[in-house]
């Protein structure tokens, strides 16, 4: 998108482009977050209502009080601030935007569809786990610095549970990640193109069992019932965020159904195929290939079912919370390290082993468009190649060729030579984002 | 010549944010004297180091950066105070002593740094930086490929290396399983020194005793 | 880590952290009303817990000192506020008793009918929210959804959801409305099978018994001694009933009706194959077969209103009219304990001879079971605290009276 910016508004190189891509992805991103702990929210309380067999909100915005959460919000805002006398009163202010920054950051690296993601990174994967895990110190801070020893519970509760679950959750993940030989999400995304039979959760019996680990995992991570126990409101009150009201509670929310978007959205992309759908309706339509609009199409039917797989998770959390008591914290400690690590170990091992001896899988039949992508690494040039259009450069297949290839790269090129590491357009590369850079290339 | 010059202020601008706030934190964490928010700040240093490191384009890096220090060490220190805290807010005082003491080590390991770094004549010289990029791989630090082609054996980090040198060079692994089993070991032989000890109370006074002990 | 109190002399402990004094209640969602349990705890682990009551005491005791008995009767309903009419039941007794009054058949059929729907209604409360403590919240809506067809039959009764002063010494305030016992029988042919998600969202489920099962265990020698009755005892495995062994003007009224006392005899309980068996994790006395007794309890209560319904429609005689609002008391006293839904509800009552008592005294059942909260609660877990209460069903209008 930087390119484009610049290319338009008639300024070439320059770091204008990249500064106004960045900001309008941050401010896309930001309204998905928002936004959609709005309409989760919502649907939270209606698929509530609905499971203990009464309505939902029907009154704010029509039958369906589909604009209860804007009341509420309004509300919200409206509220005094307070803070408790005994409280830190700076780290008490800073915690919820600590958690709201942590689960914001991950969407960064969150694809979209195909290369529409804020930044491309290329362990993205790894990024994003990094990156949840520092959600919790928000919770740290919020219930140590209430000053409250309800708070304080809670908050250790919390950190010492998503910080075990860290650990069945990397091993999970790590499964689709050697599937297909990279980090990169969007190159994870594409390499399951095609029919549903290219989906890494179908590819294997052990990638179908990583899957249902994983997701119990991010339940866990999320801090989803069962496993709501820093939010047990019949125990502890509130938990952490008791001595919070207002729009600094609200924060907290927000980062939580954001955070359940991310991990669902994150499932979805590993394993379910990301923007590709059960069918690939665009393919056989044959919008890619004709021309710019019909590529941005596809791309937006590909986010829309990006985003359909990513609500359906979120709504398969809400309907366990809705129906599962809560567990121990002893319970649930018991749950990771004697269940979830070991069954996310043989499945990790089976996995492995699958593809090391090669066995048949669903995959194989390359139903759909082609055989799936290879994986591309940008190895020498700064072109304006992304791996989002590695299906034009086939990536060396082996080690040896890698070792070939880069033999071969030196010296580098020598129009590269005119362009230094560092300095002045060094910046620009780190914010690659070519969501339509199909169409820009040559 | 205005794009040219927002590219240089643009590129410069984050890396002086990012810059300046691992070191302003990083100097808060001294000046503080509660342990949280000491914790806090550190977080907020090694997280901007960690931007340093995605504007350098490292990412792989930046992100270990992140779940290593950030997400482990600092949960692990925040933890450890909270748990053996006796008072609500722990604040340490620093005697003057040990701030003067302090100043000289620091401060001169901090002169030592400094004079090494600029030691490095292709840091210091704008054409001597622009030749050195010229000669140096142009490689693409984004990917983790190299990192991981290096823990297998296969060094394309040392390419360009002398064939003699490329002679004994092996891969990363053995080294890091053999880290790997040490910190288990460590971490297995602490929880057992810390494990909750069982004893049998004779009477309410006695284990009055033996807990404050 | 185990809950279990196998040696009260062996603790744990750890790394030398504070112990926290810390407060739950009174306002607090999960206990049943307003109590203030006071925990002393280690982190996770409690050592002491201490209930302090009293926050909902409105002096029924001695009001009663001014009142005639049936002027009483509305505060009976405020105690047990959930089983309102198991609580006038016992009053109505009480005062029977001491005045040596008889009730016809027809009466003595209508009182099981109607308190034996009182048990259901009770139970359903119970259950739901101990499903809501345990952080379960839909069984607790579909709890009430039943309930809320109870109430409505009482509505049709005597015009109240909740506070009912309908049975009164004498009898009842009214007869049943016609079309009444075909809706009541609707009402159980609809409510039975019912039963079924409640086994499959709590009995059975795998959360609900790691939680339930093993915890807060109590043998029957506690229970009695603590002086625990009703479900908290039959789930010890204690066989006491004050329906078959209680005095005779109370269990003449259950006369010739079939049904079982729910406890645990010879390993096992009175059920049918619709009900979920015991999980092996489940040890006799802890809160998971307390819970279970009540939902056995139900299905005993749904059957006694069958009986009770036909019973009442042959039987003859009145609906029992009321004492006259001044009756004169004889001079004496009675006690009288009868089988709340929550255990030995008992009522004694002192006459001077008028019509104004001298002395009113309510035995509440839910007293003597919090008392067991101290010593089951000690050495586990917080998130086990709200199981043990919830499992012990206590309302604190009973307690404080």
């Amino acid at each position: 998108m930087a390119e484009l910016i610049n290319i338009r508004l008639g300024l070439e190189g320059s770091a204008f482009g990249s500064i106004a891509a960045a900001v309008i992805h941050a401010l896309l991103l930001l309204h998905v977050v928002a936004v959609g702990a709005l309409v989760f929210i919502w649907m939270e309380r209606k698929i509530a209502g609905r499971i203990q067999d009464r309505l939902g909100p029907t009154r704010v915005g029509g039958k369906f009080g589909w604009l209860q959460t804007l009341a509420d919000g309004l509300k919200l805002i409206t509220k005094e601030d307070i803070t408790p006398q005994n409280a830190d009163k700076m780290l008490f202010k800073i915690a919820p935007y600590v958690s709201f920054a942590a689960s914001y950051a991950a969407f960064l690296a969150l694809p979209f569809a195909d290369g529409w993601v804020a930044n491309n990174v290329n362990s993205a994967v790894f990024f994003v786990l990094a990156v949840l895990g520092l959600e919790v110190f928000g919770v740290i801070l919020a219930g140590y610095s209430s000053g409250s020893k309800w708070s304080l519970f809670g908050a250790i509760r919390e950190a010492a549970q998503v910080v075990s679950y860290e650990v069945p959750l990397g091993l999970c993940v790590v499964v689709p990640v050697f599937l297909a030989g990279t980090m990169n999400l969007v190159t994870i995304g594409n390499m399951q193109a095609g029919y549903f039979t290219n989906w890494f959760v179908f590819h294997d019996i052990f990638t179908f069992g990583t899957f249902w680990i994983f997701f119990t995992c991010a339940t866990a991570s999320v801090n989803r019932a069962p496993f709501d126990l820093a939010e047990a409101e019949s125990e502890l009150v509130a938990g952490f965020h008791t001595e919070y009201s207002g729009l600094r509670w609200s924060f907290f929310f927000m980062a939580e159904y954001g955070s359940m978007f991310l991990v669902s959205g994150l499932g979805a992309i590993l394993f379910f195929g990301g923007w590709h759908g059960p069918i690939p309706l665009m393919s056989i339509l044959g919008l890619p290939e004709s021309g710019v609009l019909g590529n941005y199409l596809a791309n937006l039917a590909g986010c829309v079912n990006f985003m359909l797989k990513a609500v359906v998770g979120v709504t398969v959390m809400m309907w366990v919370r809705w129906t599962l008591p809560r567990l121990r914290i002893d319970q649930v400690i018991t749950t990771c390290l004697k269940y979830c690590v070991p069954l996310a170990s043989v499945c990790f091992i089976g996995a492995v082993g699958w593809q090391v001896l090669d066995l048949p899988s669903p995959s194989d039949w390359h139903l759909g468009t082609g055989p799936a992508y290879k994986v591309h690494e940008e190895w020498a040039t700064h072109t304006n190649n992304s791996a989002a259009s590695g299906a034009d450069d086939r990536g060396p297949e082996t080690t040896e060729q890698y070792q070939r290839e880069s033999d071969q790269l030196l010296p580098p090129e020598p129009d590269d030579a005119d362009k230094p590491l560092t300095g002045s357009s060094g910046s620009p590369r780190s914010l690659t984002a070519t969501p339509l850079g199909q169409e820009l290339s040559p | 010549m205005t794009s040219a010059l927002l590219a240089n202020i643009s590129s410069d601008l984050f890396f002086i944010v990012f810059a300046g706030i691992a070191c302003v934190f990083a100097v808060a964490v001294l000046l503080t004297s509660n342990i949280v928010r000491m914790a806090f700040y550190l977080v907020i240093s090694l997280g901007a180091t960690a931007g340093l490191f995605f504007l350098a384009g490292a990412e792989f890096v930046g992100a270990m950066q992140l779940m290593i220090y950030v997400g482990g060490t600092l949960v692990l220190l925040i933890f450890g105070v909270m748990l053996t805290a006796q008072s609500r807010f722990v604040n340490m005082r620093t005697h003057p002593r040990d701030w003067i003491m302090a100043i000289i080590v620091g401060g001169s390991l901090l002169m030592l740094l400094l004079t090494a770094a600029f030691r490095v004549p292709s840091w210091h010289e704008e054409q001597q930086v622009i030749a050195a990029a010229s000669e140096l791989e142009v490689a693409d630090s984004k990917t983790a490929t190299r990192l991981g082609l290096a823990l297998s054996g296969v060094r394309v980090d040392k390419i360009n290396a002398d064939e003699q040198l490329k002679q004994g060079m092996s891969g990363y692994l053995l080294p890091f399983v053999i880290v790997s089993i040490h910190l288990l070991v460590v971490l297995i032989g602490a929880a057992y020194m810390a494990r909750s000890k069982r004893m049998v109370r004779r009477t309410s006074e006695q284990a009055e005793d033996t807990t404050s002990s | 880590m185990s809950s279990q109190l196998d040696d009260q002399r062996i603790i744990e402990f750890d790394v030398r952290t504070d112990e926290m004094l810390v407060n739950m209640g009174p306002q607090h969602p999960s206990t049943h009303g307003v109590l203030r349990l006071v925990l002393r705890t280690d982190g996770e682990i409690i050592s002491q817990v201490e209930p302090q009551i009293g926050y909902l005491h409105r002096c029924a005791e001695k009001i009663g000192e001014n009142l005639t008995p049936r002027q009483w009767i509305p505060y009976t309903d405020r105690m047990d506020y959930l089983a309102g009419m198991n609580m006038n039941l016992g009053w109505a007794l009480t005062v029977e008793k001491l005045m040596e009054h008889e009730l016809s058949d027809k009466a003595k059929h209508l009182r099981v009918l109607i308190a034996e729907l009182g048990r259901i209604a009770s139970h359903l409360v119970g259950m739901g929210a101990y499903g809501l403590d345990l952080g379960t919240f839909s069984p607790f809506l579909y709890a009430f959804r039943e309930r809320e067809k109870i109430l409505d039959l009482f509505e049709d009764v005597c015009g109240a959801r909740l506070t009912y002063s309908y049975l009164t010494p004498g009898g009842a305030t009214a007869d049943l409305p016609p079309g009444w016992l075909e809706r009541c029988q609707e009402f159980l042919d609809q409510f039975e099978p019912v039963i079924q998600e409640y086994h499959a969202l709590l009995t059975t489920n795998a959360i609900f018994i790691k939680r339930t099962a093993g915890i807060g265990v109590m043998s029957a020698e506690m229970a009695i001694d603590y002086g625990c009755t009703g479900p908290v005892l039959r789930g010890s495995g204690v066989n006491h009933d004050l329906r078959f062994h209680g005095e005779e003007i109370y269990t003449e009224m259950y006369d010739g009706y079939i049904f079982d006392v729910v406890c645990e005899k010879d390993g096992s309980y009175p059920v049918d194959e619709t009900y979920p068996p015991v999980p092996e994790d489940a040890v006799l006395g802890d809160c998971w077969h307390r819970f279970y007794v009540r939902m056995l309890e139900v299905v005993q209560s749904i059957k006694l209103v069958r009986q009770a319904m036909e019973r009442y429609s042959s039987a003859s005689g009145d609906w029992g009219i009321p004492i006259k609002l001044s009756q004169r008391l004889p001079a004496g006293e009675a006690y009288l304990e009868t089988e709340a839904p929550r255990g030995q509800m008992g009522f004694y009552l002192v006459s001077d001879g008028t019509a104004i008592p001298w002395r009113v005294r309510a035995r509440s059942s839910c007293f003597c079971n919090l008392s067991v909260t101290a010593p089951l609660c000690q050495g586990c877990l917080l998130a086990d605290v709200p199981a043990i209460v919830g499992s012990l069903d206590v309302v604190m209008g009973e307690i404080d009276r």
